[in-house]
């Protein structure tokens, strides 16, 4: 029972980390209706924000925090001003976008790669990682309420955006249709900037617990994105409720598998749900229909 | 077997592969992320297959296409129906998916330590039979019957339903012979170099797959042919600065994406009439619509 306990939070506070990386793919995709493989790059380009600014010029958690977040923000406009943005005028296909961003992620994780080597870093204690008892009845570590508290809090402050200010109205009426929202006036190139800052502002966040909770090295990006990425598809690709959704789902059912069966299925797990989500419901649990009758 | 030879076996492997994609990809439209799934059903059916049951070769080689390409076809009837980036989403998943069993089924497979001790029957002459084969095969396929309703899928799927042309059927058969292709091929690599592990069909061996498609042309079985050798050439090539080799790779794949997104051969076939209009002084021979 306490295991039990135990594992659903640890689970929560993976899949809220997931969550925060999800809701950015997810943000794209509404907008864009492409996949954007090089989301996790900008996961991994936070990490090493962070790590640095944490190793070499000896910053405070917050500093270092508030450099990664917004040097991932930033680079993901440069990805899409100089990768996307080119082709997006180009043409409609959003399939070359896809295949654009597969490249992308390939070079910035290689970019790591050459320029201060593939070898597995730790991120300095910074974040509390002491035990402490919920309620007198489990026990989980600081680290997890923390990590999910702040992505909690990360949420919020996102769907308040989205729903309060001009440029939230905006981004809601781009990812019901781009072209009739640049018709009505909205700077698309703008627009769609914003998004990419605010998606490189959350992949870094989501980095930054991720890089603390495992280690960091240049391909976790990928792999922790793919999993983000079925979280967005089984919640509904596009949708922000979904995306969260989601990915406590995964989140989940990753740790009670590796509580409960064997850490060897976890990742199987993941792909299974994903097969069996998009079989049954190919939209996912929040995303609209699109299945083609064949 | 030589530095030269092994290359040329390792292109003809990869070539063997990408044809597979590329009916898939280029001629049926459906993008795929999964398809190093199939190479490594292949790869362990055939190590397995002369390993531990002493098969000949050829007959393993061709059990590890088959068997790919019935797997490809029993996955492909459910998920096919799924629309546009959302059956891309599934392969990835199911992709992966296909190397995570065959990593957690160490009674058979023995895991992720990988499978030793295979017979190198992956020769230059096996190898180049193989590929010719294959190649001609495919060439034939895509100009008969069954390739002309499959690019009738890719370019209007509505319209080449509304002719008459069971458009499922030609996605899962599409499916299942480019299953065929990279299980065969996975296969080849097995007995070329006689160890395989399941890492080395991960995602990125997909992605690959799939970008030497994009790279030469989609719709363009020659262009796919051109991109494989040119990926895998530099690829060599670049071996003395391995440290950049993928870092080149990636931004070869943005720039193409934004240069030239129809890749280097477009949807044209590298025939004597398209040199003859390319490369040679007279313009009288228009190019045959797609």
């Amino acid at each position: 029972m306490l295991d039990i306990v135990q594992q659903i939070i640890n689970g929560l506070s993976l899949g809220s980390v997931y969550a925060l990386i999800a809701v950015g793919y997810s943000l794209v995709y509404s907008i864009l209706l492409f996949s954007n493989f090089a989301h996790g790059g900008f996961l991994v380009i936070g990490g090493y924000i962070c790590y640095y600014a944490l190793m070499s010029y000896g910053a405070g958690i917050w500093t270092a925090s508030f450099a990664a977040v917004l040097g991932a923000g930033f680079s993901a406009i440069l990805v899409e001003r100089f990768a996307y943005r080119p082709i997006r005028e180009r043409t409609p296909v959003t399939l070359y976008l896809l295949i654009a961003s597969m490249g992308m992620s390939i070079v910035i994780e290689n970019l790591f790669v050459v320029t201060i080597g593939g070898r597995f870093r730790a991120l300095p204690p910074v974040l509390p990682m002491q035990p402490v008892s919920v309620f007198g009845f489990a026990t989980t570590s600081a680290f997890d309420i923390l990590s999910l508290v702040v992505s909690v809090i990360s949420l919020v402050a996102l769907q308040l955006f989205l729903n309060r200010t001009k440029w939230g109205l905006a981004i809601r009426a781009a990812s019901c249709n781009l072209r009739t929202a640049s018709l009505m006036g909205v700077n698309v190139n703008r627009l769609i900037a914003i998004v990419f800052f605010v998606a490189g502002l959350f992949a870094a966040v989501g980095g930054i617990f991720l890089s603390a909770r495992y280690t960091l090295y240049p391909q976790l990006g990928s792999t922790i994105t793919t999993k983000a990425f079925v979280a967005a598809v089984i919640g509904g690709l596009g949708s922000l409720p979904g995306a969260v959704a989601g990915s406590l789902i995964l989140g989940l059912a990753e740790m009670l598998t590796a509580g409960f069966v064997s850490s060897q299925f976890r990742d199987l797990v993941v792909f299974f749900l994903l097969i069996v989500t998009l079989i049954i419901r190919p939209s996912g649990l929040f995303g609209k229909a699109v299945s083609e009758k064949v | 077997m030589g530095y030269s030879s092994g290359i040329i076996t390792l292109l003809a492997i990869n070539c063997i592969a990408s044809l597979g994609v590329s009916l898939f990809t280029g001629f049926t439209g459906i993008y795929t992320l999964g398809h190093a799934g199939y190479m490594v059903i292949g790869a362990y059916t055939a190590a397995i297959l002369t390993v531990q049951f002493n098969l000949h070769f050829v007959l393993a080689i061709l059990a590890g296409g088959l068997l790919a390409m019935v797997c490809a076809y029993l996955i492909g009837l459910p998920t096919l129906k799924l629309a546009g980036d959302y059956y891309t989403i599934a392969s990835l998943g199911l992709g992966e998916a296909i190397r995570l069993i065959i990593e957690n089924w160490e009674s058979v497979t023995r895991g992720a330590r990988g499978y030793p001790g295979i017979d190198n029957y992956t020769t230059l002459p096996v190898v180049l039979a193989f590929f010719l084969v294959m190649t001609f095969g495919m060439f034939y396929l895509v100009n008969s019957r069954y390739g002309r309703a499959f690019k009738a899928c890719r370019d209007d799927y509505v319209a080449a339903s509304l002719l008459g042309f069971n458009t499922a059927h030609c996605r899962v058969l599409s499916l299942a012979v480019s299953g065929f292709y990279c299980g065969v091929a996975g296969a080849l690599l097995a007995g070329f170099i006689s160890f395989i592990q399941p890492v080395m069909f991960d995602m990125a061996k997909s992605t690959e797959l799939v970008s030497v498609v994009v790279l030469g042309g989609l719709g363009s079985m020659s262009g796919c042919l051109i991109g494989t050798a040119i990926l895998t050439l530099v690829t060599e090539l670049f071996r003395p600065i391995s440290k950049y080799r993928m870092l080149i790779y990636g931004l070869v794949l943005v720039l193409v994406m934004i240069l030239r997104p129809e890749g280097l051969m477009g949807t044209n076939e590298l025939t004597p009439d398209y040199l003859k209009k390319h490369f040679g002084s007279g313009k009288k021979t228009a190019k045959e619509g797609e």
